[in-house]
């Protein structure tokens, strides 16, 4: 496996950590905001249910309460006589009807139980009710309403009774309410979509037709969990019955929200239930609402943490490059330095030995002269000879000493004489030294001096060795390409913030190549023909100009010309 | 006129010498500082041409010493380095001139013919100098005469007052 490289082990930490600080926080807050918003729906959805199961109930009871009066109306402004013919029940019946179409039959019963009169869709007259349970008890308690049941009839139906005692006399009138108006009324409930309503009695057996699950007059045992007995509402739920999202799980059975309460006028329970799915319908749309934001929110971070990784890499990268590029800077430098001393070094030792061939020659010369003059030797070509080939000893120990001189001026370490120095005065005296120079090769010298160019520190014999070096190889490159004519030269100098000043030396020459570029500021590289230049003119610069606290800088164009730049300090003031 | 050359270069003190004995000058060599004192002790010497760079004491030490010693002795400084500062320090200790190598044989000899001529001058002077001197010395020994009187007349008058 390739060794992980540093580069990629920095990105992944820092992306991590840009993605990891902010998500958690971010994440936990979209939780306690879903917590609460989802205690807060569960809540209102809960109260709103017991609210419309208590409405319910009030009006359940109230049917109940009412046919119950209007059946204890009629019994206490009639007498037993008044009704014990079917004739007058009837007419009694058709009255009830236009208070309630719930009324099925009234029938009138005596103290024996003895069906007296009946007006009805049966034929019940004379039946006798004595050891009926419902009679029992309505004469025992006054008045009755009985659970469904199927009865003589065979069809689902209840009943209310009242008893009256009158002149020694107990009577008890019957009624039976029609269990589809009930059924319908009682189903009657608007909760959501899936929202029932339903009745069981004591035992769990279903009063109303339920309209999921069930039947009337049967028992569901999963449902006589709610039969306790309770005051007021209950409601049946938790978290877990409808999972951790609202019933965005597929439902399970018996999925619902339900509330319970006891009727007052008989010992029923009314049951309301709705699907949780329904119930908590709120609470997805908080759901989905809190997923896209948590995945918008996410993306945003995961996109600025990616984004700024980039950047902080980025950074990261230019300023290593820019140390490295110190580094470098400073390598060469102390390379420069070093190679400064070996070379002096060097150069000093070359000169005694070009001491002594320089004697040596001499004393060649003066022997030559001498046997000349004595006639000594007479071929005059050869004497020729022998003097070119003295001659060109002495140019090529000329030759020799001006490298070691150079060297030597190279490798010279003195302590620089800082002082406080005035480019507006200083720039045109040395621009002075070699107008003359300039002149003869038809070059046309520009000084530009920015009148507000504070004065710099440095040391005046350094920096003037440091300007001519760059117009002399200014010069040499103009006439390199335009001969006599044409050349420009340009001197200019201004501030560059607060600290530094910029001198520039521009000329219009033949330029440098990228190649040559690498190489200017090393010692001995130079372009010129044997014998011209040593190279040590711009690594001697380069060293001045370190060595002032300054950077120098080139740019250059092929055929353009080129421009160096000396930034020195700016003196404070 | 005496020329000595001190060096570390054999080679370069022998050829020098043979040409500049040529040439019509009376050379001496040494090969080191403490050989220069040695000579300069024996013989009179006009003109010392010196290289600064030396095993045993420098060029610079053996400067100080010819300066302390025979202060009318010229010195000619010759060194590989061509810095301002050896040059101006030399001058200062009382080298006459200063040269640099390789430094070519008519210059050097236009050199020692200078400091010749100016040591020349300086011999004048000083034997102008002492002729004034002795002039002086001279006069005041025939000036002393009028001292006498004046003396003994002062004598006189206190012998005559003592008396
Ligand atoms: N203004 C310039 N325009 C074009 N090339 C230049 C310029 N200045 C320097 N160079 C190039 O850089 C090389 C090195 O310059 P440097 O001054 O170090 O040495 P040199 O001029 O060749 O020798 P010396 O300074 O001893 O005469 C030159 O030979 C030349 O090729
Ligand atoms: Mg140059």
């Amino acid at each position: 496996m390739k060794p992980e490289s540093a580069d990629n082990i920095m990105r992944r930490t820092i992306l991590s950590s840009m993605i990891l600080i902010p998500i958690i926080p971010f994440i936990l807050v979209i939780f306690i905001g879903y917590f609460y918003s989802k205690i807060a729906i569960e809540n209102r959805t809960v109260e709103s249910m017991q609210r419309i199961v208590e409405d319910h109930r009030q009006m359940i009871d109230t049917f109940l309460r009412e046919r119950r009066t209007n059946l204890e109306f009629i019994i206490n402004t009639h007498a037993f006589e008044d009704l014990n013919t079917s004739r007058s029940i009837e007419f009694v019946y058709h009255n009830l009807r236009t208070i309630s179409n719930a009324f099925v039959d009234l029938g009138v019963f005596d103290e024996d139980g003895l069906h007296v009169a009946y007006h009805g869709p049966y034929q019940l007259e004379g039946k006798v009710y004595k050891k009926e349970p419902w009679f029992k008890e309505v004469m025992e308690t006054g008045v009755h309403i009985s659970d469904v049941f199927l009865g003589f009839r065979d069809y689902p139906h209840f009943i209310i009774a009242v008893k009256k005692t009158e002149n020694s006399r107990t009577w008890v009138l019957r009624a039976t309410i029609d269990t589809h108006i009930f059924n319908t009324m009682v189903g009657r409930i608007r909760i959501g979509d899936t929202g029932e309503a339903y009745i069981i009695n004591r035992d769990g057996v279903f009063q109303t037709q339920p309209r999921t699950g069930g039947n009337l007059l049967e028992t569901d045992p999963s449902r006589l969990k709610y039969l306790k007995h309770h005051d007021g509402i209950a409601t049946y739920t938790s978290l877990r019955d409808y999972g951790w999202f609202g019933g965005l799980s597929t439902p399970v059975h018996d999925d619902y929200l339900v509330a319970t309460v006891w009727l007052k006028e008989k010992p029923w329970l009314l049951v309301a239930r709705q699907e949780k799915r329904d119930a908590f319908s709120g609470l997805r749309a908080v759901m989905y609402m809190i997923i896209s934001i948590a995945a918008i929110g996410s993306a945003t971070i995961v996109l600025v943490a990616f984004n700024q990784t980039g950047r902080l890499l980025q950074r990261i990268k230019d300023v290593s490059g820019e140390k490295a590029h110190l580094e470098n800077q400073l390598i060469h430098a102390t390379r420069l330095a070093e190679l400064g001393q070996m070379a002096a070094g060097f150069a000093h030792e070359i000169n005694n030995p070009l001491q002594i061939i320089r004697s040596e020659q001499a004393l060649m010369d003066f022997i030559l002269t001498e046997m000349k003059e004595k006639k000594e030797i007479t071929n005059d070509q050869s004497i020729e000879e022998l003097e070119d080939s003295m001659h060109q000893m002495i140019v090529q120990i000329e030759r020799c000493s001006g490298i070691t001189q150079a060297i030597l001026k190279f490798g010279r370490h003195t302590e620089p004489q800082i002082e406080d120095i005035e480019l507006k005065d200083f720039i045109p005296e040395i621009a002075g030294t070699i107008s003359n120079k300039a002149s003869v090769h038809g070059i046309s010298v520009k000084q530009l001096i920015d009148e507000e160019t504070p004065m710099v520190r440095g040391d005046k014999g350094q920096l003037q060795q440091v300007l001519i070096n760059l117009f002399n190889n200014a010069i040499d490159t103009i006439v390199d390409r335009h001969g006599s004519h044409g050349g420009k030269l340009s001197i200019s100098a201004k501030a560059a913030g607060d600290k530094w000043v910029d001198i520039a030396v521009q000329d219009n020459g033949t330029g440098i190549s990228p190649e040559s570029m690498e190489k200017i500021f090393s010692p001995f590289f130079t372009t010129k023909p044997p014998g011209k230049g040593t190279g040590l003119g711009l690594s001697v610069c380069f060293g001045i100009v370190e060595g002032l606290g300054g950077k120098m800088d080139v740019s250059s164009q092929v055929g353009r010309g080129t421009t160096f730049t000396v930034r020195l300090p700016a003196a404070t003031a | 006129m005496k020329l000595l050359i001190v060096d570390d270069e054999e080679r370069f003190l022998h050829s020098t010498q043979k040409l500049l004995n040529r040439k019509g000058y009376d050379v001496e060599t040494a090969p080191s500082g403490e050989k220069c004192l040695e000579i300069l002790g024996e013989k009179a010497i006009d003109v010392v041409i010196l290289d600064v760079k030396m095993p045993g004491i420098g060029g610079m030490e053996t400067l100080r010493r010819i300066k302390r010693e025979q202060p009318m002795t010229e010195v000619i400084m010759l060194t590989g380095h061509g810095t301002a500062e050896y040059a101006v320090d030399a001058l200062l200790r009382g080298a006459a001139d200063f040269l640099v190598k390789p430094v070519s044989i008519p210059e050097l000899i236009e050199k020692v013919e200078a400091a010749m001529a100016r040591r020349m001058v300086l011999e004048e002077k000083i034997r102008a100098a002492k002729a004034l001197k002795a002039a002086e010395a001279g006069l005041s020994t025939q000036s002393s005469d009028p001292a006498g009187p004046e003396e003994t007349i002062t004598n006189t008058a206190n012998s005559g007052k003592k008396q």
